[in-house]
């Protein structure tokens, strides 16, 4: 019996130790994000270049129903309801694969594509393009990185729990890849605006 | 509830840049509200010291 309670009181230890390294990590991001941040007002100002609008408005909308997807996964394994944790972390990785080609394939202009609102195949930015592409590519492309990494997460949480490894019991990777997930979901709320709202366009 | 008025927010900062030109001010005022919610509401920070047994 003693052993048993030893046992779970080494449990919660770990726990709390596994959210705090969690949570420290991701303030060294923030220190990294909020400098991409400091030099998108330091170059560009209250100007901003011509982005596809709408594009932004919806690859921020995936990802914020993304974040839906993750918080209810999160809930589902937390009740031991197996299928609804499943399908939610599936839809979650989808749709962040799905920003990755808004963002990667679509914005940077990857292939030529005309978007059903647009008139004309749009010419896009590319990394040359002065400091109006340079912190574009830049921020897109460090957080783009990060969505990348979170989908293998969400995915390698989904292999695992198709085969059954996590209960309510236990579930601290997927805890650990949703707060990853929703982390992401924080930074682009905050680029999105620094990149496609704040400031007049630059001609 | 917490995705309802995340994504009432993403409408208005839309909205407000259009309407106000891209003020700053507003528009970050209405991102740190939805990191607000997202850190507490998705992310759990104020359990960071809990005890539950994940």
């Amino acid at each position: 019996m003693a052993t048993a309670a030893t046992h779970a009181a080494h449990t919660r230890s770990r726990l709390k130790f596994n959210r705090l390294g969690l949570w420290l990590f991701l303030v060294t991001e923030v220190f990294m994000f909020g400098g991409f941040l400091v030099m998108r007002f330091h170059l560009w100002g209250m100007t901003r270049p011509d982005l596809d609008q709408i594009l932004g408005l919806v690859v921020t909308s995936i990802l914020l129903i993304s974040s839906f997807f993750m918080n209810r996964a999160e809930l589902a394994i937390a009740h031991n309801d197996r299928r609804n944790f499943l399908w939610s972390l599936l839809i979650t990785g989808v749709l962040g694969l799905l920003f990755l080609v808004g963002v990667v394939v679509l914005e940077w202009g990857l292939v030529p594509v005309r978007l059903p609102w647009e008139q004309e195949i749009p010419h896009h930015l590319r990394p040359t393009d002065g400091v109006y592409g340079a912190v574009l590519f830049g921020m897109t492309g460090m957080h783009a990185l990060h969505v990348l990494s979170g989908v293998a997460f969400i995915f390698v949480v989904w292999a695992k729990g198709r085969r059954g490894e996590f209960s309510s019991q236990a579930y601290w990777g997927v805890e650990f890849t949703a707060i990853y997930w929703h982390f992401v979901d924080v930074v682009w709320v905050f680029f999105y605006p620094a990149l496609y709202l704040i400031g007049t366009v630059a001609h | 509830m917490t995705f309802v008025i995340l994504a009432v927010l993403t409408a208005l900062e839309f909205w407000v840049s259009q309407v106000t030109g891209g003020a700053a001010v507003f528009l970050l005022i209405i991102a740190f509200a939805k990191a607000g919610l997202i850190v507490e509401y998705f992310m759990h920070l104020s359990h960071l010291w809990g005890e539950e047994a994940h």
